[in-house]
């Protein structure tokens, strides 16, 4: 994978491998970003990011945050966390709306880097 | 070959060799030679849903570091103005898996020679012991424990 979604989420800024994303809605002021376990919520979405050197999150990370992580990056100066399409932080998933998959206008969209 | 008295020596008191850092209404020890960088505190972005001693994550020098309290480590009371403004980045872990975190504090203070004999007690997680340094009492902070389960 090289290229990855990047999103800001909570204050925390979030990357999908792109061939991950299975759809991108705005909705409500946020975006919606689909993924295999369902629909995310983001407040912005940062663009498309490549080249992003990924580091497996440590047991120090792993024994305060209990989420699963594929990997830690920074793009420019922002840490980010790679998530786990098929279990996502749950902070991410709170704010989906609760609707049937499949339903609404959903796309994919590149941003710039 | 058996190490010399001069060389065990010397390595024992390297190891004694610490870092003094006040983390709230606590003086904490942090083991010198696992002290890489002491920073203006660095900005952070925080993890929802993290514990609350994780403050969040922080670049430096390009790559993602996790950045915890040191005073909730401690279990120090939070000072009255717990604004944080220094970053410790530090090893932490067994050395065969160390890592480096940032601990959030309020000031380095100076670097202290503490014999191990004079460290007591010790919580049997992150707080290795105390002992006196001037008239106060120092919470020896035991960073390799950090990467291991609580």
């Amino acid at each position: 994978v090289s290229a990855f979604l990047l999103l800001r989420r909570g204050g925390a800024t979030w990357a999908v491998a792109q061939p991950e994303v299975r759809g991108l809605a705005r909705r409500d002021g946020a975006f919606e970003v689909t993924v295999a376990a369902g629909a995310l919520t983001a407040d912005e979405v940062l663009g498309v990011a490549t080249g992003l050197r990924l580091l497996p999150a440590g047991a120090v990370l792993r024994r305060f945050w209990p989420e699963a992580a594929h990997g830690l990056g920074v793009h420019g100066v922002l840490p980010l966390v790679l998530i786990d399409p098929l279990s996502p932080p749950r902070s991410l998933l709170a704010g989906a709306p609760d609707r049937p998959r499949g339903g609404g206008a959903a796309r994919k969209e590149e941003g710039e880097e | 070959m058996a190490a010399t008295p001069e060389a065990s020596g010397a390595s024992g008191r390297a190891a004694a060799t610490h870092l003094l850092v006040r983390a709230g209404e606590f003086v904490c020890a942090l083991p010198l030679g696992a002290v890489r960088r002491v920073l203006r505190a660095l900005p952070l972005y925080p993890l929802p849903g993290s514990a609350p001693e994780l403050k969040g994550l922080a670049e430096f020098a390009g790559d993602p570091l996790p950045v915890l309290d040191l005073a909730r480590l401690a279990r120090a009371p939070q000072g009255a103005n717990p604004a944080y403004p220094v970053t410790v980045v530090a090893w932490a872990g067994p050395p065969e898996a160390r890592e480096l975190v940032g601990l959030a504090a309020d000031a380095a203070l100076e670097v202290a020679h503490l014999p191990a004999a004079a460290v007591v007690g010790g919580d049997g997680a992150l707080v290795a012991g105390e002992t006196v340094v001037g008239g106060q009492v120092v919470r020896v902070i035991d960073l390799q424990a950090l990467g291991k389960a609580s």
